[in-house]
């Protein structure tokens, strides 16, 4: 537990110390790290701090006492317990926070903090938690305080709480896998003998049995693996599609038929090992095609936004009730970083609302009493007291959800091989049918044979094989360099792209980051602590830059008096002491304009200018050469915000691409099906609520997160902001995917023409067959892994 | 070689058994979660008032 | 409901720890005295300190009492903190332990007692199998119970290599000591010749993978993360390794046998298998290594973490090493050799040793709430362990090779270059220095023994350490207090497992022999089964443990044919029970030992049985002198050939009644020869019923040209 003396980092959470807070000579950026610190310590849990560098979370500013207040209400617990007595509940939370070993650490010896609880178990797969408390000995309330309080805040919304689907998926498909991985292995084994005995065992009743465990050890493979072949080839064919899985199917049935059909009969041994091969090889595909990012949610409803409870007045009685149960008409109250349920009307107070969350519009709105406020929108400042006007489901931001497209599944496996394997059937079968024809006229007691051996050879396994581990490679790869797809078929999606649409608020620039340079002569702790305080009362956007997270420990006391001239600047008085923020014109009283070309806020503390915060929207980084390296495809700008940061997209994107400002959400989605009217096929890359429903719309909806845990709208694919700037390179990625696997269904070809040239002959022993397939299957695995992981280096993507 | 046929069976009993245990394993959820147990198993949880963790 | 408090038995661990370091010590002294044996045949002193006798002690004790203690110590320690559970049940534990150091009591005092069934690694005989089947339930059932009563869900990967053990060597124990009592302590191996072969060599090579491999696997997997303090570099790969590695591994055997009279697609499959073993198990090792990555600093100052690495490290070569040696043109050269001598005590000295040694640095301090008393001596014992292996490898490597090639070598007019004798009298060189890199492993854990002790005078044992946790919670629909039952209805699985010994041993029973009385092997006419004196004779072959030194099986090759005679058939051995085909030439192959060029005067064997140096100058044979003055046992010649007769031998009705007739008949004979030779004997000596089946082996076929 050493820290460096050189730059001074917190001891909790690694970030920067800018001043001395300490504790048993660690120091600590915040108090509220040093406090959690304080906490485990006493508790005995340091070593959290042991299996990890710096593991912990920093804490943001202190917690309004009642955020959680709604926990308390019965009805919300059941809704959020998986099991619920007296003396025990049972809860899940996901923890998007969870990063390293010493999460897991603290969080399942909680109990050593808080003895209500009797047992938490992480998942760190899905980064969720399983605990069980005593309801008589901690609260719901308190137990998510404590979670918050050490950095883990349970992601808790209306999906969540009315339960997740249970992802039974996985382990059908590892038991299936298992299963046919256990059968296949010991048919090899037993099928050894006969190979290697050039079929002349000594003792034939050996040789009998042999055959007869094989096809006993086959048969779960037919009846239990292969069911999910089976059933997507029926699906196809109810759909009158012919796809990829059917000629597999009928490739499976022929060899399990024959082989049985052999044995039984005594008249051959079968080749069940590559049968049941083919069943193993295709299940490995699907299985390594099934990257799942468990912790990611890619369809998020806008229910996740909304609070969850809500301070409903009853006759001058508070009470937290959940949204679900609030009535037009109910008073309700709004306080600072609260948002808005429903459509309401403000009945007193002094709104401000941000709706940069719902429109991507970045300055507040002041609204008056009589006003209308709408859902998701932010109130900012004192609270307010408001009148249910709409059920939050009728509310405008909900209408958008009501949008069809909402409703409509898209980006489901529909491979481009699959309509390829119509025609890649047809072929099939007439050389089955040709060489049907050949033997009946030449010699009919090998046409069985042929025929078997025609359909089983000439199984497109190879050809699924290569797609599903191409895409399962390329998934992957996306991954450990921050892209993290839906599913392989939004691969194809991005390969096939002609434009690119990008919103501006969050995409390209960063939320809540802004460059701040202060010029002038440099002002004390507290009078920065001051100036943070007096610019927290402001919702102006500028203010908002200044008014950064809690910092000091200094007391300034309270602000006594607070005037604010919208568009000009604010007055903050402690008794005597005052400090003015502002424009130039505002502060100095001269008319003097702007002294940069970047906003600023002139301070002015006791009546003694001090200078100037120099603040700049800023921009993620390398967002030139991005534009420059997409060229080949149509950029489009979408902005919910006004048009003040004009000159310097035009300045990053050049002038000629078109770019729409103060954009309602409904218009982004338009803007996106109009240009699919014109046969392009769209990118739509945003963050935030604004643009769910334009990346709903677009054929490939990557939404940017910061974190890619935290908040997203419903996308085909999630891209943590620091990569965007190697969009160009991820396209890129994803087409040379096509070129892979076409290069790899030649290779598979070419196994198939000596493969068919040995059983149109009927000559096609199974010894060879036994070789033949594997070898195919393994060679075209390792080609594609091969070249995808060589096409990303050359990418760069190829690092890490 | 009548050993063979014993060998053989006793050998598939065997790995049969196992093979009904990885079905179990697997359906009962043991595999959901295959990271969080590696990094569980390294503290034993001594009671609360007994020795502490930090060094 | 609430969290509970309960304490993990160190006591039974500390016990098995101490026995481990105790009977590691022996065995492995005994394995030092023995290989000075190969260098000074003077060492063999009385029968009952015989070379032939002395190995299987030492590959025992070794085997089953220093490995076994070290799994139990590990298990123990390990198994209740995976399931935060103490073990289910302390007087079972008590028996277990107890039980076990009884059974190797007992093969201390029978194997130099001459009490064998004569098939390597199950030398010891029938009462004592029993014993180690009802301690193994024993620890089978302690298991599982702690199991069940768990206190953690999830089963880590080390229990289920644990559960894999423990299933396991049941049932190759109980298949492989297959055996006919017909007295105390005597047995007749139910299977005869190629078929007693196969099963021995599945028991044998299955026996190295369920008890020297897969149970220290799960420690590597528990203690190397805990001595690290970091999680196992990849989980799953540990998972998918444990499933892959149990679900084929039962396949492993038949390459111990390339090149015998097994079935030649038999030998592929063997081969083709342990090809194929390379996969899982260098898996297994590249995770135990990579868990250290980033942390290499931290190994070369942790001294418990070098002896893990040089474990896990010797784990690797001896896995790979395996599959190469059961490639058959490697086996041609390898096999009957010290190469496999050297392949095995790379493992055994490397894997097993090492990682025990690390584990017991690692855990005696911590059950003793202390630290170990000096670091430095351990320190010294890695370096004098590492360079012991290597003193005791490398020379021998050298030697399996340069004695094969001398076998194998032939003068330009097509005469074998070096008689046997010489290629023997070579090697002596090569033993003086594979027991020098002995003596170095065995001072370093003289100076463990040391270490430990002062460390746990320093400290005090925490017999009773207690832990909390919660219970495992119950998940909606399952209940509190439930009956013994309800656990089967809901495992089905360990159901299973505890019923399949059962039904092994009541079902073997049932079929086995229906099988392997008229067994299928292709009989030749002229093999006739052995009169009684050739019985006699050789049941002391069987009881001396010749066959650690002489093979019975010549390999069809040029140099072999050359040397001991035509290439051995599956049909000579139908009579043969146990088969003693051997795996060792330290002494020339006697399959044809009474045929052919081969075959020497009775008074010749006589003279080579009292003193083979006097025969052969520069012999490494033990004297057997002793056989001179030993009565025959006679009364048991009846009960022989009933045995015999059960198991499918055709002598006729009633023969057992003049059996001894015919005995005293051959034996005068002999006696006779001997006369003629100026040797003056009883013919109610043992000796002569040794002779006898010296003359007798390989006679069969050659009557037959």
């Amino acid at each position: 537990m050493q820290e460096s003396p050189t730059q001074q980092t917190c001891y909790h959470c690694g970030d920067a110390c800018t001043e001395h807070i300490k504790a048993n000579g660690l120091q600590f950026c915040c108090n509220g790290c040093r406090q959690v610190y304080l906490l485990l310590q006493e508790n005995g849990l340091c070593g959290y701090y042991d299996l990890q560098q710096v593991p912990g979370i920093k804490v943001r500013g202190r917690f309004a006492g009642n955020r959680f207040n709604y926990l308390d209400d019965e009805t919300m617990q059941k809704r959020l317990s998986s099991f619920n007595t007296d003396t025990q509940v049972n809860i899940i939370f996901s923890l998007p926070q969870i990063h390293c070993s010493s999460c897991i650490f603290l969080l399942e010896q909680l109990n050593k903090i808080e003895p209500g609880i009797i047992s938490s178990q992480t998942n760190f797969e899905r980064k969720e938690i399983f605990i069980s408390y005593d309801p008589r000995l901690i609260s719901l309330k308190k137990l998510v305080q404590l979670l918050a309080f050490v950095g883990y805040e349970p992601d808790i919304n209306q999906e969540a709480s009315t339960g997740r689907p249970k992802r039974s998926y996985n382990r059908g498909a590892i038991a299936a896998l298992g299963v046919a991985g256990f059968c296949f292995s010991n048919i090899m084994m037993l099928s050894f003998p006969e190979y290697f005995s050039g079929g002349e065992i000594e003792e034939p009743w050996l040789k009998q049995t042999f055959s007869y465990i094989i096809l006993a050890l086959s048969i779960p493979v037919l009846l239990y693996s292969s069911a999910a072949i089976f059933k997507s080839a029926f699906k196809g064919l109810r759909q009158g599609m012919i796809n990829i899985d059917a000629p597999i199917a009928l490739a499976i049935l022929m060899g399990f038929g024959r082989s049985y059909y052999e044995i039984i009969t005594g008249t051959g041994a079968g080749y069940l090992d590559s049968a049941t091969g083919i069943v193993f090889f295709m299940l490995v595909g699907r299985w390594f095609q099934n990257k799942t990012y468990n912790a990611l949610s890619f369809d998020r409803q806008y229910k996740s936004y909304f609070p969850l409870g809500v301070s409903v007045i009853n006759n001058n009685k508070e009470e937290n009730i959940p949204v679900t149960r609030l009535k037009i008409g109910d008073r309700i109250v709004i306080r600072n970083e609260e948002m808005v349920p429903a459509d309401a009307v403000l009945l007193e107070g002094k709104a401000c609302i941000d709706y940069s969350f719902v429109t991507g519009e970045q300055e507040a709105v002041r609204i008056e009493a009589g006003a209308m406020v709408q859902a998701g929108g932010k109130q900012k400042g004192s609270a307010v007291y408001l009148r249910v006007v709409k059920e939050p489901s009728q509310s405008y931001i909900t209408q958008l959800w009501n949008n069809d497209i909402f409703s409509k599944e898209k980006n489901q496996d529909q491979s481009f091989i699959h309509p390829w394997s119509r025609y890649f059937t047809a072929v099939l079968l007439s050389i089955a049918f040709l060489t049907a024809l050949f033997w009946a006229w030449h010699d009919p007691s090998k046409l069985l044979t042929a025929v078997t051996a025609v359909l089983i050879v000439a199984c497109p396994c190879s050809l699924l094989l290569s797609a599903t581990f191409t895409y399962g490679n390329m998934l992957r790869i996306f991954g450990r360099n921050k892209l993290f797809l839906k599913n392989a078929a939004v691969i194809e999606a991005v390969a096939g792209i002609t434009d690119i649409v990008f919103d501006k608020t969050g995409t390209i620039t960063q939320t809540g980051k802004a460059s701040i340079q202060f010029k002038g002569q440099p002002l004390s702790i507290e009078e920065r602590e001051k100036v943070r305080q007096a610019a927290t009362q402001s919702a102006h956007s500028l203010s908002k830059a200044l008014a950064g997270p809690y910092e000091s420990s200094e007391a300034v006391g309270y602000i006594d008096a607070f005037e604010e001239l919208p568009g000009e600047g604010l007055t903050a008085s402690w008794g005597a002491a005052s400090v003015k923020l502002g424009s130039n014109g505002y502060v100095r009283g001269l008319p003097a304009g702007k002294l940069s070309t970047a906003a600023e806020v002139h301070v002015k503390i006791d009546d003694a200018y001090r200078g100037y915060y120099e603040i700049q929207q800023v921009y993620r980084p390398g967002m030139g050469p991005m534009a420059a390296d997409l060229l080949p495809f149509n950029l489009h700008v979408l902005s919910g915000d006004n048009d003040s940061e004009k000159a310097n997209l035009q300045h990053l994107f050049g002038t000629d691409i078109p770019m729409k400002f103060a954009v309602s959400p409904q218009q982004k989605l338009n803007y996106v099906k109009e240009l699919q009217g014109q046969h392009a096929s769209v990118m739509m890359l945003g963050d935030g609520l604004n643009d769910a429903g334009a990346l709903k719309q677009a054929n490939a909806g990557i939404a940017i997160s910061n974190d890619a845990a935290r908040f997203t709208p419903a996308c085909d694919a999630i891209m943590d902001g620091t990569v965007l700037h190697q969009l160009g390179a991820f396209i890129r990625f994803a087409k040379s995917g096509r070129a892979i696997v076409l290069a790899s269904f030649i290779l598979s070809i070419l196994y198939n023409i000596i493969g068919l040239s040995f059983a149109v002959q009927a000559k096609l022993s199974p010894v060879v067959a036994a070789i033949l397939m594997p070898a195919s299957s393994i060679s075209i695995i390792l080609f594609v892994t091969l070249c995808s992981s060589a096409v990303a280096h050359r990418l760069g993507l190829g690092k890490n | 070689m009548s050993a063979f046929f014993i060998l053989v069976g006793i050998s598939m009993m065997v790995a049969g058994s196992f093979l009904a245990a990885f079905i179990w394993s697997v359906s009962s959820g043991q595999y959901d979660d295959d990271y969080t147990a590696s990094v569980r198993m390294l503290w034993d949880n001594p009671p609360a008032g007994a020795k502490k963790n930090d060094k | 409901m609430q969290v509970e408090k309960f304490y993990y038995d160190n006591r039974t661990v500390k016990n098995f720890a101490y026995a481990t370091i105790f009977w590691g010590a022996i065995g492995m002294l005994v394995g030092l005295y023995a290989a000075l044996q190969l260098v000074f045949p003077q060492l063999n002193v009385t029968q009952y300190g015989s070379f032939g006798r002395l190995r299987p002690l030492h590959t025992n004790a070794v085997i089953f009492a220093f490995v076994g203690n070290g799994i139990f110590m590990g298990v123990y320690y390990s198994l209740q903190r995976l399931l935060k559970a103490r073990m289910f049940n302390d007087t079972l534990s008590k028996i277990h332990f107890w039980g076990w150091q009884l059974i190797i009591v007992a093969a201390v005092i029978s194997l130099p007692m001459g009490f064998t069934s004569g098939k390597e690694y199950a030398e010891l005989e029938w009462p004592i199998d029993i014993a180690i089947t009802l301690i193994w339930v024993v620890f089978g059932w302690n298991m599982f119970g702690t199991i069940i009563k768990r206190r953690e869900k999830h089963l880590y990967v080390a229990i289920w290599f644990y559960i894999a053990t423990l299933v396991t060597v049941a049932v190759l124990h109980i298949v492989n000591s297959f055996e006919l009592p017909f007295g105390w302590m005597k047995s007749y191996s139910w299977y005869a010749g190629v078929q007693d072969a196969l099963v021995q060599w599945w028991y044998g090579h299955n026996a190295v993978a369920f008890f020297l491999t897969t149970p220290y696997l799960g420690l590597m997997y528990y203690f190397l993360p805990k001595a690290a303090n970091r999680p196992i570099y990849s989980y799953r790969l540990s998972i998918i390794h444990f499933w892959s590695l149990i679900f084929l591994y039962i396949w492993a055997g038949p390459h111990h046998l390339l090149y015998t009279a097994l079935p030649n697609w038999a030998q592929s499959l063997g081969v083709v298998f342990s090809i194929m073993l390379i996969f899982p198990s260098w898996g297994g090792m590249i995770n135990g290594l990579l868990t250290l990555r980033g942390a290499w600093d931290r190994v070369r100052d942790d001294v418990i973490l070098k002896f893990m690495v040089v474990a896990v490290t010797a784990y690797g070569m001896a896995t790979f090493e395996g599959p190469m040696l059961s490639l058959k043109s490697v086996s041609a050269i390898a096999h009957y050799t010290d190469w496999i001598v050297a392949h095995v005590h790379v493992g055994a000295l490397g894997w097993n040793g090492m990682l025990t040694f690390g584990i017991i640095y690692w855990l005696i301090p911590r059950i003793f709430g202390t630290n170990l008393y000096s670091k430095k001596l351990a320190n010294n014992h890695f370096w004098l362990g590492t360079l012991g292996i290597i003193f005791y490898a490398v020379p021998l490597y050298w030697a399996g090779f340069t004695q094969s090639s001398m076998w194998k070598e032939f003068t330009e007019s097509g005469q074998l270059k070096y008689s046997f004798l010489e290629t023997v009298t070579y090697m002596k060189p090569f033993y003086a220095m594979r027991s020098l890199g002995g003596t170095l492993y065995i001072i370093g854990v003289l100076i463990m023994v040391y270490n430990i002790y002062k460390t746990v005078k320093a400290g005090k044992l925490v017999a009773n350490e207690a832990a909390e946790a919660a219970p495992m919670v119950k998940e909606a629909g399952m209940h509190k207090g439930e009956h013994w039952h309800r656990w089967i209805e809901r495992k089905p699985v360990q159901m299973m497992v505890f019923s399949l010994v059962v039904i092994l041993i009541g079902g073997a029973i049932e079929i086995i022999p229906t099988f392997l009385i008229k067994s299928n092997v292709p009989t030749i006419s002229s093999v006739k089964p052995y009169t009684p004196l050739e019985l006699q004779g050789r049941d002391l072959y069987v009881r001396e443990g010749c066959y650690t030194c002489h093979s019975q099986m010549i390999r069809p090759f040029r140099d072999e044919t050359e040397r001991y005679g035509e290439y051995s058939k599956a049909g000579e051995f139908v009579y043969d029970h146990p088969f003693q085909w051997g795996s060792k030439r330290t002494g020339p192959d006697l399959a044809r030992e009474g045929s052919g060029n081969l075959k020497k005067s009775d008074g010749w064997h006589f003279r080579h049985f009292r003193e083979p140096s006097s025969m052969s100058e520069g012999s490494i044979m033990p004297s057997y002198e002793f056989m001179l003055h030993q009565e025959l046992d006679t009364a048991s010649t009846a009960a022989r050939i009933n045995a015999m007769r059960t198991l499918g031998v055709p002598y006729p009705k009633g023969y057992e009644q003049e059996a001894n007739k015919d005995l005293l008949k051959q034996a005068g004979t002999i006696v006779n020869n001997l006369k003629n030779d100026s040797i003056r004997i009883t013919p109610n000596k043992e000796v002569i019923a040794l002779i006898a089946y010296m003359q007798r082996m390989g006679k069969d076929i050659s009557k037959q040209q």
